[in-house]
């Protein structure tokens, strides 16, 4: 079904319904100096004890204690997760994959599937856990919240919330709680794409409302325990709560992240239900339907959870990555329908601006990139795309000039990407969406993991996951038996 | 107002080891590692977190027991889980060092002194017991004046794990009791909780920014004044 005249339908009637305003823009800005503050810590005896013999109430000290903890670079975990997040400080276990059930195939629900990720390990590169949650929800993303001790994954059809423990044993998750009552709690959101780990709470970004199941959606809060804590709407034209270019605000979601040390909440846009729910030949043919199409990012006072600043990105900008650096005032997105590579940066006046730094395969070829990796170093980018199957590595060293300096056909079709900390290990899946996924023999669905040499990305296990009777993978994370540097025992238990 | 610190021996030798680090102004300004200007105090709200934050028996730095639940009611609470062992960085000596902060700011504001109390709970009973506490208290406060700042610790093992559940505060032993940083893993949690004794806010390493927690203690005062 994805044939070319699919796509020339993408490019003939989608994509020149978009509105173009882009928000002003100014010429490259050079970023602030500053720290990180989510990089962990490293060794930091001798600072530590000055700290606690001179009482520690010197700036100076904990200055210093930046300094060194910023220079102790982290061997593991996956590079595109939250940074209030515990990190795994050695090789990752397990690939835990949030995995959509198809119909006819195994148990046909959802499921969270592991793969045992250690290399030497008798059972790597194979499917030691799958942990079926019962019916079909579009399984989509999930996320760890902060202590890394549950993972929350997200039905964007049902908007059922399923909590797994994966700490007690993380080579066998077990599903401890299930929040079936989103859209009553939350005052209509819909729609939930994932958790982001805060202090304490997640933040999930939605996708859709209850009203209309169209595009205007909210950010969304929950506290570790499950429990509701609170909704922000995103900004509209109508209601554009005091941020700048609020008159090009159209209320759309896709994800949240959080550059903290900036106080910086950055938003991207989708679309609704009735799209995400629908066969996309069937959107594409129906221009209103396809109209429905997020164009928007939205800066957020992250703190006072209050919209700043509406960025015109046309095309459904997606996956937001923020750069690592301490002193990389930026992040990346790609816009889908455009293909086209984002830049949101701080310019030299300390000013958000948005730009567009450069295109994603051809545009006439419709590759549809979808997500995005940026290494902790900030000076890879890794772009899958759905049509093409392909995976183009950019040097954005310079990140208003990125380029490509490889390209890999990872598959017949390609969705996500998860990377090692070290950036030496990569991981793909297949499905973009239960009805958007090609068909006949274009559906393959598979795991496969690639070792990066900083040249090529070279081949290391492969699951086929129709073959396995598991169903369409998507949202991978990462998960060890050891969170932090050491073994450890629990002392609270 | 100035919190200039008063020990400036404090940070020489850590200039001469880094050698790229230059003394700042006070610590309520804005800087690199906090690097925007907080919102105006009662400009946003803070949704409950938590309706209930959790009890349990508790003894002070002078040996005397106290209820969780009576220093976590009547004031606007900054909670901090310690342990005076800790030497990661960005965990407890640096919460500690906020709380200072926030404790040498009350000082010159009696409103603040009157109505926010700073809380530090140690997980590390048997090695913190009163005697620690008082020495550690000591050492930390700089000003004699200033809002309540108490030291305590759970008064048995089975308080601990039902304080630390209630918190969702994960605590863990290192393998190598004699790890650098400490013999705990664990991660930094501060919460903000209002005078009728629920969670307002958590903070972690990387939002515990003085400037916000000063902000957010007096949002909770200005409501609590509104209604």
């Amino acid at each position: 079904m994805w044939s070319a005249e699919l796509l020339s339908l993408v490019h003939t009637h989608l994509i020149p319904l978009q509105r173009v305003r882009r928000a002003a823009l100014t010429t490259a800005g050079q970023p602030r100096a500053h720290w990180q503050t989510h990089c962990a810590t490293g060794d930091l005896t001798v600072m530590i004890t000055l700290a606690r013999v001179f009482s520690c109430n010197s700036k100076l000290v904990w200055g210093a204690l930046a300094f060194v903890a910023v220079a102790s670079a982290l061997q593991a975990d996956e590079t595109c997760s939250s940074p209030y997040l515990a990190r795994i400080e050695g090789q990752e276990d397990f690939v835990y994959v949030w995995t959509l059930g198809q119909e006819g195939l195994g148990d046909g629900s959802d499921k969270l599937v592991t793969i045992d990720a250690k290399p030497g390990s008798p059972n790597y590169g194979k499917v030691i856990d799958s942990q079926s949650v019962g019916g079909r929800n579009e399984a989509h993303h999930g996320g760890f919240q902060d202590d890394r001790r549950q993972l929350w994954l997200a039905g964007l059809d049902t908007s059922k919330i399923f909590i797994f423990d994966v700490h007690t044993d993380p080579a066998k998750p077990k599903l401890t709680k299930t929040i079936t009552d989103f859209a009553e709690k939350t005052g209509g959101a819909i729609g939930p794409h994932g958790a982001y780990a805060l202090p304490g709470r997640v933040l999930i970004p939605c996708l859709s409302n209850s009203k209309d199941q169209g595009g205007k959606t909210a950010l969304v809060e929950y506290n570790n325990d499950g429990s509701y804590i609170a909704t922000h709407w995103l900004p509209t034209k109508e209601d554009p709560r005091g941020a700048t270019n609020g008159e090009m605000a159209d209320g759309y979601g896709y994800d949240a992240r959080v550059l903290p040390r900036k106080n910086a909440l950055l938003t991207s846009s989708f679309t609704g239900r009735n799209n995400y729910m629908t066969e996309l030949p069937k959107v594409l043919a129906n221009p209103e339907a396809a109209k429905q199409v997020g164009n928007t990012m939205v800066m957020w006072d992250f703190h006072a959870r209050q919209p700043r600043k509406v960025f015109s990105v046309p095309g459904a900008p997606l996956e937001i990555r923020w750069a690592w650096g301490p002193d990389h005032n930026y992040a990346f997105t790609a816009a889908a329908l455009t293909s086209k590579l984002w830049l949101v940066y701080a310019d030299d006046k300390g000013e958000w601006q948005a730009k567009e730094v450069a295109p994603i395969g051809s545009s006439k070829d419709g590759v549809l990139p979808v997500d995005i990796s940026l290494s902790a170093d900030d000076k890879r980018l890794f772009v899958d795309s759905f049509m093409d199957g392909m995976c183009r590595v950019f040097d954005v060293s310079d990140p208003h000039k990125p380029k490509v300096i490889h390209e890999k056909k990872i598959g017949r079709q390609l969705n996500m990407v998860s990377q090692s900390w070290d950036g030496k290990r990569l991981y793909f899946s297949t499905s973009l969406l239960a009805k958007w996924d090609k068909t006949g023999a274009d559906n393959e669905q598979f795991v496969k993991a690639y070792n990066w040499d900083g040249k090529e990305l070279k081949p290391t296990f492969s699951i086929d996951f129709t073959a396995e009777k598991l169903g369409r993978p998507h949202h991978m994370l990462f998960g060890a038996r050891v969170i932090g540097k050491p073994p450890t025992v629990a002392a609270n238990e | 107002m100035s919190f200039r610190t008063k020990r400036t021996l404090a940070v020489a030798v850590p200039v001469i080891l880094l050698g790229a680090v230059t003394l700042t102004a006070g610590p309520l300004e804005r800087d690199a590692e906090h690097d925007y200007d907080p919102p105006v105090a009662g400009s946003y709200s803070l949704p409950v977190v938590k309706s209930s934050a959790g009890g349990g028996s508790l003894v002070d730095s002078t040996g005397k027991s106290v209820e969780l639940r009576d220093l976590i009611h009547g004031r606007v609470t900054v909670l901090s889980f310690i342990y005076t062992r800790c030497a990661s960085g960005r965990a407890c000596p640096y919460a500690t060092n906020v709380l200072g902060q926030l404790h040498l700011a009350s000082a010159e504001d009696s409103k603040l002194a009157r109505n926010m109390r700073l809380v530090s709970l140690s997980f590390d009973p048997e090695h913190d017991t009163p005697r620690q506490l008082a020495n550690y208290g000591e050492a930390v406060r700089e000003t004699d004046q200033g809002c309540e700042w108490r030291f305590v610790t759970a008064k048995s093992a089975a308080d601990l794990k039902t304080i630390l559940e209630g918190y969702g505060q994960a605590v863990d032993k290192r393998a190598d009791p004699n790890d650098p940083e400490g013999p705990l893993y664990h991660i930094l949690r501060v919460f903000l909780i209002d005078q009728q004794g629920r969670i307002r806010n958590i903070y972690s390493s990387g939002t515990l920014d003085p400037r916000l927690v000063l902000a957010d203690v007096k949002t909770l005062l200005l409501e609590n004044e509104r209604k």
